[in-house]
């Protein structure tokens, strides 16, 4: 019996790295030679990994990769955060990809289901972001990463901007197992300001002749934020952050949170919330985040990803967030949503459908998206142990079993009946329960949030307090005595939701003690961006498209 | 465009006597005006004027002014509403806000 290699991936490394050759002066490739240099460092089977989220993207290598003939590049397993770029799309088409495994694809949706109603779009799951990172170390190791970096020095260390996003959980599995890590960077340097990734997990590095792709993705024009909205802010305010007291917390990125954060200086003061909640967060530094920030209300803030036009304003306030020795804003997307699976009191968000069970999804027939983070924060963790008093309260209203935990943390859903266009929120059964995306994902609808891990839904209705609910029938109840005038909404009962009410598990504006009259938009802290520049003493640099002045 | 009415039975407003009536919202796309007047009609019903340029959702306007009756006490008030494709959101907000008008002490 032949003895067993259990060298083979170093190995096999040593034989991809011979084939570069002169190709590479060192670690550093010119960009006349990258299509070569994949061609040679990946092979078919592969575990390919290629960097990009929802903000930050190994752009340049993704489409030198999808310009690659299929000759050259097949049968790749392709392993990523979002699907987002034309090219990665390319990579479909073209037939090179055998199975994917990824997190998101928010502007690829409709896309992603032609694919996969096309047949090509061979998926093996979609994932919530730490769930992929883990995979990564366990049977979704890369064999080659593609990763994108700000800077580069001459040794080949990487520095990351404010921008680190998953690239040390893309770059650690990877050069830890014998992989192969190329890294396009904006520029090359003497000195950089910080190592965020040392030279030696890096073996190839290219200066791209165009910057790596930033979206900007939490910039939310506080001039779109609806009377409607600041109604249900204030609901949520009253209803949930003061009666539990919530410290630490993660707001989604949609509008309905982002008036609540402009609301705090505002309405928050007026019921002398000041310092007694929301000090903690786990939340992009969102620029609507601004006014709070200065009105003193904030003591920390981590964050997953970085913000185009923040890095100023987080820089020069390095006691909120956390920052390098060269004083500059620092994410981690992985650390990011372990706080926010761990460490928070609540996580609120919104969503696109909530079913009757409060079940929720951003998928539909015509566009398959995926998760992204929500789903780590927006859960039950019950690894959990570490009590605090809002955990404690929600625990105590669940009425915890004997073999239960004794605390929750609150999970909050945060929706408007209906979204544009009259489409109803709530319905009896999510698009993502359709059978053709459920064959697809291999019998799992991508549910993003589970009905059992959501405590409340807030709607311009009311509260639904899901957690109190004491079996499945009343939790249906509860969920349509808020679910206003969609179908969902008119089978309620009016005698149910009378009896939901007077148990508080049902609550309208009036028994929080809401002022509907309050509701509009001068209770805004800034109405504009304008608004945002101004509290921020001219440090926040928003980016162009909202610059209307 | 539609146009319906109907009265609804609510319990007696509890409102500042010299308090006729109060208005929320304006006429504008997207958007709606809610009116209400005490009128001379019965202390226990809620009559009910609607015009909405978009026609085909009698049913839930019916069942948001029923249910806004049921809640608070409106007996004895006319509303008028013109509607020009406001969100069905933003329906009961305005009929809270105007309610609020109504009924808050006169300062």
């Amino acid at each position: 019996m032949a003895a067993a290699d259990f060298t083979a991936r170093r190995t096999n490394k040593m034989r991809r790295l011979g084939r570069i050759g002169k190709l590479a002066r060192g670690k550093f490739v010119s960009p006349k030679n990258i299509a070569d240099i994949l061609k040679r460092i990946i092979e078919p089977g592969d575990i390919v990994c290629l960097e990009g989220d929802n903000q930050k993207q190994a752009d340049y290598l993704a489409n030198e990769l999808a310009a690659l003939d299929k000759k050259d590049l097949h049968d790749i397993h392709l392993v990523m955060s979002c699907i987002t770029l034309p090219a990665h799309i390319q990579l479909f088409k073209k037939g090179m990809v055998k199975q994917v495994d990824f997190c998101f694809a928010g502007p690829q949706g409709a896309t992603i289901a032609a694919l996969v109603e096309a047949g090509k779009f061979p998926v093996g799951a979609i994932h919530t972001y730490n769930e992929l990172y883990a995979r990564y170390y366990m049977d979704l190791t890369p064999r080659v990463a593609l990763i994108a970096a700000a800077q580069a020095d001459r040794q080949g260390n990487l520095f990351l901007a404010a921008n680190t996003e998953d690239t040390p959980a893309i770059v650690e599995p990877t050069a830890f197992s014998d992989g192969i890590v190329l890294a396009q960077v904006n520029e090359i340097v003497d000195k950089l300001p910080r190592i965020d990734i040392p030279a030696d997990q890096v073996d190839f590095i290219v200066q791209a002749p165009y910057p790596m792709h930033l979206q900007a993705l939490f910039t939310r024009d506080p001039a779109a934020i609806t009377d409607v909205q600041i109604l249900m802010a204030m609901i949520a305010l009253r209803g949930i952050y003061e009666k539990y007291e919530v410290q630490s917390l993660n707001h989604g990125v949609g509008f309905n949170t982002a008036a609540i954060e402009l609301l705090l200086p505002t309405y928050g003061e007026q019921l002398g919330l000041k310092g007694k909640i929301c000090k903690y967060w786990m939340v992009n530094p969102l620029p609507t985040m601004i006014p709070a920030i200065e009105s003193g209300w904030i003591e920390a803030v981590f964050s997953v990803g970085g913000e185009v036009g923040m890095e100023r304003y987080t820089a020069a306030r390095s006691d909120i967030f956390f920052t390098g020795r060269d004083g500059s804003f620092h994410s981690n997307r992985a650390m990011g949503q372990l706080a926010g699976h761990y460490a928070i009191d609540m996580f609120i968000g919104a969503s696109l459908q909530v079913d009757i069970n409060g079940n929720s999804s951003t998928v539909s027939k015509k566009r398959i998206t995926g998760f992204g983070g929500a789903p780590n924060m927006g859960c039950q963790p019950m690894g959990r142990r570490h009590p605090s008093k809002a955990w404690l309260k929600a625990g105590a209203e669940a009425n915890p079993g004997p073999g239960s935990l004794p605390g929750r943390k609150l999970v909050v859903q945060l929706v408007e009946t209906f979204q544009a266009g009259r489409v109803p929120t709530f319905v009896e059964e999510l698009d993502a329960q359709d059978p053709s995306i459920k064959k697809a994902l291999h019998g799992v609808a991508p549910v993003m949030i589970y009905g059992d891990d959501v405590t409340h839904i807030v709607t311009e209705e009311g509260i639904a307090n899901l957690a109190a609910c004491r079996s499945v029938a009343e939790r249906q109840a509860a969920i349509r005595a808020v679910a206003g005038y969609t179908p969902v909404g008119l089978k309620r009962s009016r005698r149910v939701t009378q009896d939901l009410r007077a148990r508080g598990i049902v609550q309208f504006p009036e028994d929080l003690g809401v002022s509907p009259a309050q509701a509009s938009r001068s209770l805004l802290a800034a109405e504009d961006i304008k608004g945002l520049v101004r509290w921020s003493k001219g440090i926040y640099d928003p980016p162009a498209q909202f610059v209307d002045w | 465009m539609e146009k319906f009415a109907k009265a609804f039975p609510s319990r007696p407003l509890k409102a500042p006597k010299d308090r006729r009536w109060a208005l929320a919202g304006v006429v504008g796309s997207g958007n709606l005006e809610v009116m209400f007047e005490r009128n001379a009609g019965g202390p226990d019903r809620m009559e009910c004027h609607v015009e909405t340029s978009i026609p085909g959702y009698k049913n839930s306007w019916l069942a948001a002014l029923a249910d806004f009756a049921g809640h608070y006490p409106v007996g004895g008030t006319k509303v008028t509403i013109h509607d020009q494709g406001a969100a069905p959101i933003l329906v009961t907000l305005r009929l809270r806000q105007a309610y609020n008008h109504l009924t808050k002490a006169t300062t």
